[in-house]
């Protein structure tokens, strides 16, 4: 079969179907990834040894476990478990927010922890309240330092949105997967869905080098 | 003894097996200026951030402006705001100008207005000498004005005590100066305070007693001209021929 460029112009509409469903599961999960990790970062921080462990713990056994594993464990384990069924795509988004929160954590907690104990401590000295300190100096600060490795953690969620093809959910890797199997058009297919991916990450970090710029990092 | 401001009453610390304080007992009245001094590791600095809380206490009690350090968290923060702290590298919030970091205070703990606490700010900032330097940021300032702008962000919050943790000790001798004389004229106004430091030469004309420590204990407690000039003991005047 020759390699036919032209064709690829075909499957776009469904190509563009596929990576509107990456994005929408990228921009979620990372929503409540953020959040889940700020939350597990500041019980790492800050907690006493029991909140420290909860955080400790959660991180750990999903650092230590592949992607494709968690999900597979949502989807089909979960279910057995607890007779808690849910859709690919909550599975998915779900997936994420879980797996981003964790490396969150360890980010949120390397930020915190990377501003001098002294500067929390003049703020106590003027009789703040800890959760101000928190709040006016040590956020501000720590936020600065968090925006790079946030960025990253971004894009490697965004990537790996393309492993739930094993829970049937039609993002853009399942999609380019599925035209392919009626076609067998790979080189322009899978080219087309490699720049497509390329295109998305791009912005992403084109847009993170533009806040990175805006804010000074001190 | 109604003008005791801080009272130790056989006052402990222990970092896990190392006891840092050892049974302190001690008073300081309104008006007195402590000098704190004694060799590394002898417990200068936890000393004074007992006072205001940053160390807790392990044994005994420690009342400061009627308040005991044991009395929770609301009171410690009422504690903390008689009690200002300048410390030896100077802390000054990075993100905040000369200004910011001196109006912070009053306005988050005080209640004031933002206005009125850009008022204070300006007119403290002006009494250490550095009203010009008002909208610069830390960072843009020399240790000397960054020490000086600290201790008007400690002044903002209308402290009874100010504690000071080796003032000068991370500045170039030719800016410890400036430092000194900002401590010197609040002394001068009556402002009680505990200093911890090696400048003897400030010891002896500003500070009413001199406290010499050892091993978490208080070894020597005296004038400091009669210290200096005649140490009681010859750790003491060991420890002053190195300073
Ligand atoms: N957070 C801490 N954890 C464990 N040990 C500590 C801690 N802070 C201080 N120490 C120890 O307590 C002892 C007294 O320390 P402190 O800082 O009060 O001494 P210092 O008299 O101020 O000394 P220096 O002149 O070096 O500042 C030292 O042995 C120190 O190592
Ligand atoms: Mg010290």
């Amino acid at each position: 079969m020759e390699v036919n460029w032209l064709i690829i112009l075909d499957f776009i509409p469904q190509l563009l179907k596929g990576a509107q469903v990456t994005v929408h599961i990228t921009v979620v999960g990372l929503l409540g990834g953020v959040i889940l990790g700020a939350i597990a970062g500041l019980m790492r921080a800050y907690g006493n040894a029991v909140i420290n462990a909860i955080a400790f713990v959660y991180i750990e056994v999903i650092r230590g476990t592949p992607i494709v594993v968690q999900v597979m464990f949502l989807y089909f384990a979960l279910p057995v478990l607890a007779s808690i069924r849910i859709d690919p795509m909550t599975t998915a988004i779900l997936a994420i927010v879980i797996n981003a929160g964790a490396y969150i954590a360890e980010i949120v907690r390397g930020a915190v922890l990377s501003i001098s104990k002294g500067l929390t401590e003049a703020g106590l000295a003027i009789g703040l309240p800890r959760w101000k300190v928190i709040v006016h100096i040590v956020g501000p600060l720590a936020f600065r330092r968090l925006i790079p490795p946030l960025g990253n953690q971004f894009i490697v969620s965004l990537k790996d949105t393309s492993l739930f093809i094993v829970i049937g959910v039609g993002e853009l890797t399942r999609t380019g997967q599925e035209i392919m199997a009626a076609n067998f058009r790979a080189v322009e297919i899978w080219t087309a869905v490699a720049i497509m991916y390329l295109i998305m990450t791009g912005v992403l970090s084109l847009a993170l080098r533009m806040i990175e710029k805006r804010m000074r990092i001190l | 003894m109604s003008d005791t401001i801080i009272q130790f009453r056989n006052v402990s610390k222990h970092f896990g097996p190392l006891k840092v304080l050892d049974e302190v007992d001690l008073e300081i009245h309104k008006g007195e200026v402590v000098v704190l001094v004694g060799p590394s590791g002898s417990g200068k600095s936890t000393l004074l951030r007992c006072i205001n809380g940053l160390e807790q206490i392990t044994g005994g009690d420690l009342i400061v402006n009627g308040m005991s350090v044991l009395g929770g968290n609301k009171i410690m923060r009422e504690i903390r705001q008689e009690a200002g702290m300048v410390f030896q590298q100077f802390n000054l919030f990075p993100q905040m100008t000369a200004l910011q970091n001196v109006a912070f205070g009053p306005q988050q703990v005080r209640g004031l207005s933002r206005s009125e606490a850009r008022a204070l700010a300006k007119e403290l900032l002006a009494k250490v000498g550095l009203a010009e330097k008002a909208n610069h940021e830390p960072a843009e300032l020399s240790g000397g004005q960054q020490q000086r702008v600290a201790i008007a962000r400690a002044l903002a919050i209308k402290p009874k005590v100010m504690l000071f943790d080796e003032p000068t000790s991370a500045l170039d001798p030719e800016l410890k100066q400036e430092v000194l004389n900002v401590m010197r004229n609040l002394a001068a106004e009556g402002m009680t305070m505990v200093v911890v430091t090696h400048e003897m030469g400030f010891a002896k004309q500003v500070g009413t007693r001199l406290i010499f420590m050892e091993h978490g204990k208080i070894a020597v407690d005296g004038t400091p001209r009669d210290v200096i000039d005649n140490p009681p003991n010859d750790r003491m005047k060991d420890f002053l021929q190195h300073v």
